[in-house]
């Protein structure tokens, strides 16, 4: 089980041209930024190179990709160096936005693409499950974030009301 | 050792700082090692025939399988 071999696949597949752009979101990605935190899967968020003549997208070839590598489907997830791996479509203007955006870091000399600590805290709102919050607690509380970029974000992607409601809960000493 | 709690609430946030600060390899070999646990965790906390209600983990492939 070694997620740095599952980076070493992801970058291999982008070089051989199976996906366009990718990078690492979810609890994963925040790791870049905060202390690890258990997790059982691997969010990778990625866009496609359309096939010419096609406006239609398919994940097919990714899984015809990484099976003949000895990767195994399970479920909604295809398991690689014994991690289960989810990919996700970047399906939102936030997702294209945070993909774009993306920063590469380096693990031990291999390069890794991840999304930045404002758009991890971003995506976090807009899913809005419990961990989704705790892990924006953990950003805020780690003084994670850089205050007028994530503000930034939240603007642009109709997020504020969602910010100010976060704040009244978590982060307001009133009753 | 104290039972103060404000030194222990400071006590854990350092040792957060110390572990977020740590470089990135160290921490995602974290994750490898504390996903191994999780999951021997979650095979042994209750009998498959039990009535618990519990959350099935994604599907994994260890070294032995």
């Amino acid at each position: 089980m070694d997620i740095k071999e599952v980076i070493a696949t992801i970058n291999q597949m982008q070089a051989d041209g199976i996906v366009e752009r990718y990078a690492i979101g979810g609890a994963v990605g925040a790791t870049f930024y905060l202390e690890p935190v258990a997790t059982l899967d691997v969010d990778i968020f990625v866009a496609f190179k359309p096939e010419s003549g096609s406006l239609i997208v398919r994940p097919q070839p990714l899984f015809d990709y990484l099976k003949a590598r000895g990767a195994a489907m399970q479920g909604g997830y295809i398991v690689v160096a014994g991690w289960p791996v989810q990919f996700l479509p970047s399906g939102s203007p936030l997702l294209v936005e945070a993909l774009r955006e993306s920063v590469s870091k380096d693990v031990d000399g291999t390069p890794a693409q991840v999304f930045t600590a404002e758009h991890l805290a971003a995506i976090a709102l807009q899913t809005g499950r419990a961990k989704d919050k705790a892990r924006l607690l953990q950003f805020i509380e780690a003084d994670a974030l850089d205050p007028g970029r994530f503000q930034g974000i939240l603007a642009r992607h109709g997020l504020t009301a969602a910010w100010r409601k976060f704040e009244r809960q978590f982060l307001s000493d009133a009753p | 050792m104290s039972f103060d709690l404000q030194k222990m609430l400071e006590s854990k946030r350092a040792l957060r700082r110390n572990l977020a600060a740590r470089p990135v390899a160290e921490k995602l070999r974290m994750l490898d090692a504390l996903r191994e646990r999780e999951l021997a965790i979650r095979r042994n906390a209750a009998p498959p025939d039990s009535n618990y209600l519990r959350e099935e983990p994604p599907p994994c492939r260890t070294k032995s399988q």
